[in-house]
């Protein structure tokens, strides 16, 4: 009990605090103003222009975009060999689910799984020859990898480093990755910090990035197959 | 060199004296009002339980098939014995590692099976570790959706937000649904926090530069989440309670940031799962633990909607 009131209590004198602090701001805001001015008056750098705020418009707010950048011509080329891939793939994966039964929308595990493995019979069937870099191509590879060493080699790095490999300490490193293969049963789902979704290209729902280990894999959602992977993705 | 040098020197000296920077300035009208008011080690008490309340539960990052979430479990259907909830919402991350039929009953339908069997009905958001199949399991009730929401009592209304991959489409979905509900309680629940004093995860500051605005424009009196493994009463945030309610069968041990300031009551040494009651104006809330603790408790009142001056 006095701990509770201890709390409110404590809101209540953070509240006036806030009041008080307010009238503060609003008298030394005018000369923190000019300092910051003075600042930039005296270095003459130019700053880059400040983005939109996103709060007035929520719908387009950039944090539900994924942006692929920033990219070079070539870059942008190169993941674009990547795109025309992923397209192929989805229009195949999904000519194959329209030819299965439709998933019920209170469906008991068990039939989840059976759609699941058929879908993923039928995948590996229509893709016998895949094989890494059918997606994930020559040309895209390279530059993802550094598209990622630019987010983990920012001053959240190591952050994010730790939240991907957070729960995923049964990841086996040892893991032999292959393509068509069932995402192995043992390996938790691992987390996609949105810095990484942001930066690298686009999926539609069918895909899914996720790591195993050091790899980034695309990982098919309804078949729960790996795609396509690269190894080595994640930095050290 | 210098003068930009003193500058940045008498910026800081002034942020440091207003508090510019990192204190909240304001709390808007239309804020929810918390009162503690239980003691904290009471052992776990059917809030007022009253006739034609809405009564349910929150649960979060639970699915591990570890003997611990059992615990939890069984503490669970210990008080729906006396405090017949009817729902329990789930913030995400339902199932840990596999998921194949015989991981659905070790990780969720074994242990809920009292629950289940009484006819509470879970109603599930997605988290990182799942995936996303999960829309079609049936005791799950998203019908096949990653977002959804659903009225359960009249004048209260629960939205499930999928926050992993929170699409532009999803954001306007939410949107036009919190524009379109005339209910007094609206509830939103997903699993990344934007707020939390995870050091782990922490405050999910992309999701919430989105997602805030929404939730004051629309009136939104509470949001549930998960994702950091503790249980956090975050203090209201203008006017909005945030819990983190993630320790339903994973939890990290001293995980909370004592400093962040933003924590009204937190729990980090046992796994939690919250008990809740809406009746008229106010939630009654309690947190308990694996060994069936109140470790936290109180009631909130609702926040009401500001008439518009410019009407």
């Amino acid at each position: 009990m006095a701990e509770n009131l201890l709390e409110l209590e404590e809101m209540r004198s953070s509240e006036d605090q806030t009041r008080f602090v307010g009238s503060r701001i609003g008298v030394v805001s005018l000369v923190a103003a000019a300092v910051l001015a003075l600042s930039a008056c005296a270095s003459g750098d130019k700053q880059p222009p400040t983005p939109p705020a996103t709060s007035a418009s929520p719908s387009s707010a950039p944090a539900t975009e994924r942006v692929v950048g920033p990219l070079t011509p070539a870059d942008a080329q190169a993941l674009a060999t990547m795109n025309d891939r992923l397209k192929q793939y989805v229009d195949v994966h999904r000519k194959i689910e329209r030819s299965l039964p439709k998933l019920p929308a209170d469906a008991t595990p068990q039939q989840i799984d059976k759609n699941q493995r058929a879908l993923e019979k039928l995948l590996r069937q229509a893709r016998v020859t895949a094989k890494p870099g059918d997606i994930f191509t020559p040309e895209a590879r390279p530059v993802i990898k550094r598209l990622l060493a630019n987010v983990f080699g920012g001053p959240d790095g190591k952050q994010l480093k730790a939240s991907i490999m957070d729960e995923s300490q049964a990841a086996p490193s040892a893991a032999k990755l292959t393509v068509n293969a069932r995402y192995p049963d043992i390996v938790p789902l691992t987390t996609i910090p949105p810095q990484v979704l942001q930066t690298l290209p686009k999926l539609t729902e069918d895909l899914e990035y996720r790591f195993i280990g050091n790899a980034l894999i695309l990982l098919d959602v309804h078949a729960h197959i790996i795609a396509d992977f690269i190894e080595a993705a994640l930095p050290k | 060199m210098r003068l930009i040098h003193w500058s940045y020197v008498a910026l800081l000296f002034l942020l440091i004296w207003t508090g510019a920077g990192w204190r909240d300035s304001g709390i808007p009208a239309g804020a929810a009002v918390v009162q503690a008011s239980q003691s904290p080690a009471e052992s776990a008490v059917p809030l007022p339980n009253k006739d034609g309340s809405l009564k349910f539960c929150v649960l979060g990052d639970f699915g591990t098939g570890d003997p611990s979430q059992y615990q939890l479990a069984e503490q669970m259907a210990r008080l729906h014995e006396r405090f017949k909830y009817d729902l329990v919402v789930l913030v995400g991350d339902n199932l840990y590692g596999a998921e194949r039929p015989q991981d659905f009953q070790k990780k969720f339908e074994i242990p809920y099976k009292p629950l289940l069997d009484a006819g509470v009905k879970f109603y599930a958001s997605l988290g990182n570790h799942d995936a996303r199949e999960q829309r079609f399991y049936k005791l799950f009730t998203m019908g096949g959706k990653l977002y959804y929401t659903f009225s359960p009592k009249p004048n209260i209304r629960f939205f499930a937000f999928e926050s992993t991959y929170p699409e532009p489409e999803q954001i306007r979905w939410l949107e036009k649904e919190l524009a379109a509900s005339n209910d007094d309680w609206k509830i939103v629940f997903f699993h990344h926090p934007l707020y939390s004093s995870g050091e782990r995860h922490g405050s999910d500051l992309r999701l919430r530069e989105v997602l805030e605005p929404l939730f004051l424009k629309y009136n939104v009196s509470v949001v549930l989440n998960g994702h950091d493994h503790f249980y956090e009463r975050v203090k209201p945030q203008k006017g909005i309670v945030y819990f983190v309610a993630g320790s339903g069968g994973q939890l990290r041990v001293g995980n909370i940031d004592r400093g962040s300031g933003i924590t009204a009551k937190g729990f980090d040494t046992d796994l939690v799962f919250m008990a809740a009651e809406i009746t008229g104006d106010q939630m009654y809330f309690n947190a308990i633990s694996r060994v069936g603790q109140t470790v936290d408790s109180g009631v909130l009142t609702r926040r009401k909607s500001t008439p518009d001056p410019h009407r």
